[in-house]
């Protein structure tokens, strides 16, 4: 389980959502409802169409220090403290999660407070304090998340961090949403304001409103966001993401018991595409999170005892926090595939990298057998129906539906693809996106320069067990150790983690 | 998977009615009807009727963790047993049981703590019955060989790197391992680094931790959701009245009283903010005693986000970026942490201080009862807010029945937070806060080689 950590939480967690339909001027505020009288809960999810793509350069991390101040500040009337004071009785708060494409605010209340709350939550949304403490208290902790956090205490928020920067250089996603030292270093009080005023428009936000409110409560929802600055959203430009040629790494180098692997490539495929559920599925075969249902899973934990866990997946994923199910709202106008293998020590590094891409390489190849088609459509049927058993996470996802252009109830519509899915149209999917050839890779490790020599070299890896193993585990192993790694010397280069996210 | 214990309490549940009778001191807080029966084994069957349609959750607590490696060079073993539950029996080998979950599409894991390991399962009303099946199976005859038992522990050997890329298992480990000398609580849930890596040679010992714990008295199965009771009895019957008890008997030591301050350093090997974790000993639960709902009371009132050294601390002075406290919930007598992680390590000196001076505020004076009002409340829609699934019911039911095997307690202790005095938060902070009862850590960079 994720550890959460006071106004941590306000960075990295968030989410509500605002469906505006009276939008003064600009189009009318989108408003996705779910209602349910005889809940005692309401929740939000006030989702705005801006993300870490939209700040200029020398800006990076802009949106996410804009989004915390909002949410962990004050408003015109109230500072932070007395805000704090206001919703501690209710045990309720406001969490932003500022993402590449939007950033959402969140929260759950109960019934009895839901008039006071919402006076409260509208008036951060719409009349935010800015103030100078608030905005330093804010940046301290973004920058402690880049140069401590992330390059020290978590190797695995690393490796795919700086995954995503590697498959996505020089294109709109290719920072953290977290910004650069150097960058969030510069940033004052008036760029989150301006940030604010020029992208946290009403022409942008969408309003997900969840549970037993009162009937005339969207309406008034509305009113009150209509109060945000007017505007226009500039088009961003999606350039295509670099092509990759064999396999390019990335070692980031630090001290640490265990190695981390990430692994993958974009694909052009995303919930709105028409194979979307087809690749969905076979990648559930390869790798669903955190279950012991995939390939990766069964062959490299169950079989070897490599690691905790080895997971793949068909779009930019994140685990809902004190859950294993997918977060909600962080969509992505362009996804990538990837792989995660959680921490192996350092002398199976090599070994489980080429198993990895052994068992990608051979689903590429020869697709699923009608058998295991079918067992991981069952196993989807069923699977997928708990993704959505809060009010929350059905806003979540119906935010999502909306910023794709798709069917609102999206876990319907997937039972219904996945009921109608042949294992043709899901080895087709297969073999159009999947590729074990072209794969950018990130190590975090602690023998940098070893680790590159053993890549490039293509030295057999074998690996041996202190207790028997069946035959044709063995016989595997000696076609994984002799994996025919594409690297290049010139494609791989070394990274110290003291210089990751510095400029 | 090993839990984390972090803030005075579980998450918890709650509904409109509930709360209207708690501000009236009337109403039971759980807001759902509790079934209890126990079957001639001892097994004792909770179940509670929610509305999941279609879904349900079958959780089975073993009370049984950390807590009970009372053997020197064993700890850590509870957790890698949870690993070894998945290994599967001879009707079912492991590919088989997870292929039948896995056609199910149902959402099944575990995880382990200090007093408890919790197996849980989140499946379609419809395969209640096949579930009971397979998991009275697995619990009375787990069959795995030397081989796939030491192959498992690489996996756990894993998670331990897992979590240790991160400083709050370090700390976790150290603080524990400096505050107590003679109870288990000495080592964590995921077990001393030694101790993990000697794990391949304790096959033999792992049959006896099986046969020791995973018996029907020293568990509790736990139903919430959408089910047909007389058929889920009927079902457990059938299926669990064939385990056989043991009726182990162990005795845990007992750590004697802290006789002075112990001060622990660990050095980091990359770069991080200085982290700073107090820790005091605190009284194990019991829910005829008002003593850890009123540090729950209390660790709200010094430590929240609402309180004065929040406020100095983190808002104004701005010298750490968060601060918590509190102790969960354990058998014996666990600590009451305070952590916080401080941006400047020159202050160090002055944040340890204020901590200890908040204290001392809390033991001076006592607390105004619109304040005390204000943190009731906090708690009880706290509870109401976490109850929102299921699954969420269950985490929160089985977190008192890992306790006491009683699903009444939940009860118990809300009654309790509402009948809290400002004396009595006066009175606690009084009794467990003195220098010679803590034991204070600091996480820092080691720096350069």
């Amino acid at each position: 389980m994720r550890k959460r950590l006071g106004l941590v939480t306000v960075l990295l967690v968030g989410w509500m959502a605002l469906n505006p339909a009276d939008s003064p001027g600009g189009k009318p505020m989108s408003t996705i409802l779910i209602p349910s009288p005889d809940s005692p809960l309401v929740d939000f999810r006030i989702e705005f169409r801006v993300g870490s793509i939209h700040e200029r350069g020398g800006q990076e991390g802009l949106n996410c220090l804009t989004a915390s101040t909002v949410a962990g500040g004050g408003t015109e009337s109230l500072g932070y403290q007395e805000v704090l004071e206001a919703f501690y009785p209710m045990a309720t708060d406001v969490s932003v999660q500022a993402g590449k494409e939007v950033t959402v605010f969140v929260a759950t209340v109960h019934r009895d407070h839901l008039e006071a709350f919402w006076d409260l939550f509208s008036a951060l949304l719409v009349t935010p304090r800015f103030d100078e403490a608030d905005f330093n208290r804010m940046k301290d902790i973004q920058l402690n998340y880049l140069r401590n956090v992330l390059r020290s205490t978590d190797d695995e928020e690393l490796g795919k961090e700086a995954l995503e920067s590697f498959i996505f250089e020089g294109h709109p996603y290719g920072h953290s949403v977290y910004g650069t030292v150097r960058a969030v270093e510069s940033l004052t009080l008036d760029d989150v304001r301006a940030f604010y005023r020029t992208e946290y428009t009403r022409d942008r936000v969408t309003i997900g409103l969840a549970g037993g409110y009162p009937e005339d409560f969207p309406k008034r929802v509305r009113e009150a966001l209509a109060r945000l600055p007017g505007g226009r959203a500039k088009p961003v430009i999606y350039p295509r993401p670099k092509s990759i040629h064999g396999i390019e790494v990335r070692l980031v180098e630090k001290p640490g018991t265990a190695t981390a692997v990430s692994l993958g490539f974009p694909i052009g495929c995303r919930r709105s595409s028409r194979d979307f559920f087809a690749l969905f599925l076979a990648n559930s075969y390869l790798g669903e999170h955190r279950t012991f249902k995939g390939r990766l899973m069964r062959h490299l934990r169950g079989d070897r005892g490599l690691n905790y866990g080895d997971y793949s997946y068909v779009e930019y994923f994140d685990e809902e926090p004190g859950t294993v199910y997918p977060l909600t709202n962080i969509p992505r106008n362009q996804q990538y595939f990837s792989i995660w293998l959680r921490p192996v020590a350092h002398r199976h590094a090599v070994f489980s990298l080429r198993a990895a891409l052994r068992e990608l390489r051979r689903l590429a190849d020869v697709g699923l057998t009608d058998e295991e088609f079918e067992s991981t459509r069952d196993f989807l049927l069923g699977y997928t129906k708990l993704w959505g058993q809060s009010m929350s996470r059905r806003l979540g996802y119906a935010l999502d539906s909306d910023f794709y252009s798709i069917d609102r109830d999206y876990l319907g519509a997937m039972d219904r693809a996945l009921r109608e899915l042949t294992l043709e149209d899901v080895n087709n999917a297969v073999w159009h996106y999947l590729q074990a050839a072209n794969v950018k890779v990130v190590m975090v490790t602690e023998d940098a320069e070893a680790l590159k020599q053993a890549l490039v070299s293509n030295a057999p890896s074998p690996i041996t067990y202190e207790v028997e193993k069946p035959r044709e585990i063995l016989e595997e192993d000696e076609e994984i150790a002799t994996y025919y790694l594409d690297v290049r010397d010139e494609d791989v280069r070394i990274i110290p983690a003291t210089e990751m996210f510095e400029m | 998977m090993v839990r984390w214990q972090a803030g005075p309490l579980c998450a918890l549940v709650a509904a409109a009615a509930i709360l209207a009778g708690a501000e009236a001191g009337m109403a039971e807080v759980f807001p759902y009807p509790i079934h209890e029966e126990i079957l001639a084994n001892g097994l004792k069957v909770v179940s509670i009727p929610y509305d999941s349609p279609g879904v349900v959750a079958f959780v089975t607590v073993v009370r049984t963790g950390s807590r009970n490696e009372m053997e020197e060079g064993l700890s850590g073993f509870a957790h890698l047993f949870e690993h070894m539950m998945f290994r599967g029996t001879e009707k079912y080998p492991q590919l088989v049981y997870n292929d039948i979950l896995d056609r199910m599409g149902a959402d099944h894991s575990a995880f382990t703590s200090d007093d408890y390991t919790c197996y849980h399962i989140l499946v379609s009303s419809e395969q209640l019955e096949r579930v009971i099946e397979i998991e009275a199976d697995r619990f009375q005859n787990l069959r795995y060989t030397e081989d796939e038992f030491k192959t498992e522990t690489g996996a756990v050997l894993g998670e331990y790197h897992k979590n240790n890329s991160r400083p709050f298992q370090m700390m976790e480990e150290r603080i524990c391992d400096g505050a107590y000398t003679a109870h288990t609580y000495k080592h964590t849930t995921m077990g001393f680094l030694r101790d993990v890596e000697d794990m391949p040679n304790q096959y033999e010992y792992s049959l006896e931790f099986f046969s020791r714990w995973y018996r029907p008295e020293n568990c509790v199965v736990l139903v919430v959701g959408d089910f047909d009771r007389a058929k889920l009895m009927a079902a457990m019957r059938k299926h669990f009245e064939t385990w056989k008890r043991r009726d182990f008997e162990y005795e845990i030591p007992v750590e004697p009283p802290q006789t002075g301050e112990k001060r622990v350093e660990v050095e980091w090997p990359n770069p991080t903010l200085p982290y700073l974790y107090i820790g005091y000993h605190a009284p194990a639960f019991d829910d005829r005693s008002i003593e850890m709902p009123a540090l729950d009371l209390l660790s709200q009132m010094v430590f929240s986000s609402t309180s004065a050294l929040y406020r100095e601390l983190v808002i104004e002075k701005q010298l750490v970026e968060f601060i918590f406290a509190g102790a969960v919930d354990h058998r014996d007598p666990p600590l009451f942490t305070i952590m916080t992680r401080v941006k400047d390590e020159k202050d160090l000196p002055v944040v340890e201080r204020r901590i200890y001076e908040a204290l001392e505020t809390a033991r001076r004076e006592r607390v105004d009862p619109a304040r005390l009002e204000a943190i009731k409340s906090h708690m009880r829609y706290r509870f109401a807010l976490g109850l929102d699934t299921a699954m969420s019911v269950a985490m929160t039911m089985a977190h008192y029945l890992q306790l006491t095997a009683d699903p009444q307690t939940v009860n118990r202790v809300y009654e309790m937070y509402e009948s809290l005095t400002p004396e009595d938060i006066q009175r606690v902070a009084g009794t467990y806060f003195d220098e010679v009862n803590r034991t204070v850590l600091t996480l820092r960079y080691g720096g350069e080689g």
